[in-house]
């Protein structure tokens, strides 16, 4: 199944041991001793990877915020406090394992590009590895159990991110969306939707397997991020003036602005990965890695740790958004258009 | 990162929620719109979701989920005929022994509190998630090491499912053979201590 065009991939697999109550009805005590068998079994023999096991309680917001921003914790189990919970990553961050949640555990993995294949096939290797030691709660008719009936089944979720700034623009995402709705398919904000970035993902899993889950959540961002391609087209055909207009201001501000938003570096990188994509402008310092890339080194958690020392701890400060412009400064240097 | 999710995205499963907009339909898309950065959520029904889409200019986006249990109005419909008109109270009196959730719990929040729950509540969560179609086995990955009789009532309902097909188209003489193999799995489903 074709799979290209999807910025970045993520996947996370739910799974609840049989011998213990759901973590919202059950007692401190007993999540604890969970959270224990677990790490136990993270420092044990059999890993092609290391775990590297957390301790919430002593991780400054900043480090917190950095594993949301780089995929490896969900942001509602980042804002969830609780007893029993633990946390741990799997190599240089490959894979991540969230222990007492909404459920038991949940396995995640995020990357770059179009990796939903590749992400299930680790996952449900550690996944494998996990059930060995723990007797998974499971029913033949309902599949893996969770404590939101709704996630029962095969317990996994598939997010793809798709930059759709043409569609965006003109304003073809709610059809989109609701088409979707229909296929039991969320189409969500990402970055409360700046530059475009939007994350789709099924929101059941009962009655599919996993394979079907990714194929079918695949062929329809192929067919959506078609869609954008041919619009992007359209929009220089029909508003040529517009389009380098939009593109070209993008550029000069990134060049040089002195204070940037993360929204704001977010459309700037997306409407320069446009004017990129459709051969209108060069832009040198963005050849090495992914929009997606650069989009995520500037998130605030990313800025203040990777080149501020970790030092500040509001990530608010208006420091973050003057280094921001910085970087953005640096990597637009010596771009420009192509006539 | 992944994108953050709105909090009440689990509730709903009673299917109660009455659009936002013409009070009058269920409200089935849970509708996130974007201007200038702040998100604002409403709960439509898909008619009234389609309006506002086309109303919405350019530069704001319209996005929709599903309320999360999909065809809420089915499956609303669906106890209202056959649990209402009998006996709610004594539908709502159920409960969980092993985690002390009952029916109006989950109807509440969305969440059950142990595997046990699935078999106290099964016929309410198979009309709120599953609706009018039939039950059918898991299809994805099972436990390797589970329990043996796990691997046996998924084998049984492989089965049951393979001899509906082949009744169906008229295969009679293979369909005899899966009902012999379906006696000898029953049985010794029978032998399993629980
Ligand atoms: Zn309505
Ligand atoms: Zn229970």
């Amino acid at each position: 199944m074709n799979s290209a065009g999807l910025t970045a991939s993520g996947l996370g697999l739910t799974r609840n041991e049989s011998g213990r109550r759901f973590p919202h009805a059950e007692d401190v005590a007993a999540l604890e001793e969970l959270r224990a068998e677990v790490v136990e079994t993270l420092g044990g023999p059999g890993w092609d990877r290391e775990w590297h096991v957390y301790d919430l309680d002593a991780l400054a917001r900043v480090e917190i915020d950095r594993l949301v921003e780089r995929g490896l914790m969900t942001p509602v189990f980042a804002e969830r406090p609780g007893v029993g919970r633990g946390f741990a990553v799997y190599g240089e961050g490959e894979a991540s394992l969230e222990i007492n949640g909404a459920d038991h555990l949940r396995l995640l993995g995020f990357r770059g590009g179009s990796q939903l294949p590749a992400l299930w096939s680790l996952l449900s290797r550690l996944d494998d590895h996990l059930e060995a030691m723990f007797s998974y709660a499971f029913d033949p008719r309902w599949g893996y159990l969770s404590a939101r009936p709704r996630q029962a089944g095969s317990g996994m979720r598939a997010y793809a991110t798709l930059h759709l700034p043409a569609m965006a623009l003109t304003g073809r995402l709610a059809g989109t969306a609701l088409e979707l709705a229909g296929k039991g398919l969320a189409l969500v904000p990402l970055w409360t939707g700046a530059g475009g970035m939007v994350q789709v993902s099924n929101l059941g899993s009962q009655g599919k397997s996993e394979n079907e889950i990714i194929q079918q959540i695949s062929s329809i961002c192929h067919g959506i991020v078609e869609k954008e391609r041919s619009i992007r087209k359209m929009l220089l055909r029909e508003n040529p003036l517009q389009t380098r207009d939009q593109i070209g201001r993008a550029l000069g501000v990134g060049q040089h602005a002195w204070t940037v938003s993360f929204p704001e570096a977010v459309n700037l990188v997306s409407a320069v990965q446009v004017g990129v994509d459709l051969g209108l402008v060069e832009a040198p310092g963005m050849a090495a890695e992914s929009a997606f890339g650069l989009m995520s080194r500037l998130q605030p958690a990313h800025i203040v740790v990777d080149y501020m020392d970790g030092k500040i701890g509001c990530l608010q400060s208006p420091e973050i958004d003057e280094c921001r412009a910085q970087l953005l400064r640096g990597i637009f240097a010596g771009a420009g258009a192509l006539v | 990162m992944f994108a953050e999710e709105s909090p009440d995205w689990n509730l709903d499963l009673t299917g109660s929620a009455i659009c936002e907009m013409c009070g009058d339909e269920p409200a089935t898309v849970h509708l996130l719109r974007v201007v200038d950065g702040t998100v604002s959520h409403t709960h439509l029904c898909p008619g009234c979701a389609e309006s506002v889409a086309e109303e919405t200019d350019g530069l704001a986006l319209v996005l929709a989920v599903p309320s999360v249990l999909r065809d809420l109005s089915k499956g609303q419909v669906h106890l209202d005929d056959e649990t209402e008109p009998t006996a709610p109270s004594d539908q709502d009196a159920l409960f969980c022994a092993v985690c002390g959730t009952t029916l109006s719990d989950l109807k509440e929040s969305g969440l059950v509190g142990c595997a046990r729950c699935y078999q106290i509540f099964a016929e309410y969560l198979e009309s709120a998630l599953a609706g009018e179609s039939e039950p059918v086995e898991h299809p994805g990955k099972i436990p390797q090491r589970g329990p043996e009789t796990d691997n046996l009532r998924h084998e049984i309902m492989r089965l049951q499912r393979m001899l509906r097909e082949l009744v169906a188209c008229e295969r009679f003489e293979e369909a005899a053979g899966v009902r012999d193999r379906l006696t000898e799995l029953g049985e010794r489903l029978e032998e399993e201590p629980e």
